[in-house]
């Protein structure tokens, strides 16, 4: 099926947050590798950056550690950045074969909504097939993270 | 070998089909039962019918005359589960975030 025939919204994953902090802040958060090293990743990940370039063309290479003890090489080039509204980046390409999840764009938007930011966070992979086989490597993932929490609850109750 | 899952998640790409599951959702129907509310002819039905039983979304009964069709729950909820821990793994990556913005905002 060629690409154009398949949505863009069927092909994408979106998922919108309020938060509570002005947009400024919010858009720090995404601009140095050592704010993202606080957050990047659901509880239990964390990340080790070996480049960070946060300028358009610029790439962020670092790998995520899986609460499994499994690493995850990333790549990341960022195609549009507008502080402090709207990033936008590409994951994978370059023909790294050692890249897990490839071949996505990104696109955060940040929208002041009073003293709160709307934030838009979207996925947008080339076709349904390649979101779903990435879907399932990070659904597998977090699947994984599941079981590590069930398991911390049922000590804790233990305890 | 085919990818079980790009075929099922392909197949609920599309709003007919979609709408197709729900009606099986209420209970098995025939192809003409199908057809009926999305004014399709018989045989534009049956070729979705196809692409669902090819993603093992449905079962095809096999009396020759009604061939009525059956909802497969099993590689729905499959489907279902893989996106939905997809969509967690980046709520959870949301929820680090908000925390960290938190954070800054007290040492300002």
């Amino acid at each position: 099926m060629p690409l154009d025939a398949e949505p863009e919204d069927a092909r994408s994953i979106v998922i919108e947050r309020l938060i509570a902090a002005p947009r400024e802040l919010v858009f720090k958060a995404f601009t140095t590798a050592e704010h993202l090293a606080h957050w990047w990743g659901p509880t239990g990940f964390s990340i080790t950056t070996a480049a960070f370039e946060f300028k358009v063309g610029g790439v962020w290479r670092f790998v995520m550690h899986g609460p499994d003890g499994r690493d995850y090489q990333n790549r990341l080039v960022f195609e549009a950045i507008e502080a402090p509204a709207r990033i936008v980046s590409r994951h994978g390409g370059d023909g790294d074969d050692a890249l897990e999840f490839a071949s996505h764009e990104t696109r955060i938007t940040l929208d002041a909504d009073g003293d709160k930011t709307r934030l838009t966070w979207c996925l947008v992979f080339v076709s349904i097939a390649e979101r779903d086989r990435i879907a399932r490597e990070y659904g597998a993932v977090e699947g994984g993270q599941q079981t590590v929490g069930r398991l911390a609850d049922y000590v804790a109750e233990l305890g | 070998m085919p990818d079980a899952l790009s075929d099922t998640l392909s197949a609920l790409a599309d709003p007919t089909r979609r709408a197709i599951l729900a009606r099986l959702a209420l209970g098995e129907a025939t192809v003409g039962e199908l057809a009926r509310p999305f004014a399709m002819s018989g045989p534009a039905v049956t070729k979705h019918l196809n692409v669902l039983e090819k993603a093992g979304l449905i079962r095809r009964g096999r009396d020759a005359q009604r061939r009525p069709c059956r909802l497969e729950a099993a590689r729905l909820k499959e489907a279902a589960e893989y996106l939905a821990g997809f969509r967690q793994f980046w709520e959870g990556t949301i929820d680090r975030l908000e925390d960290y913005v938190k954070q800054l905002q007290q040492e300002d």
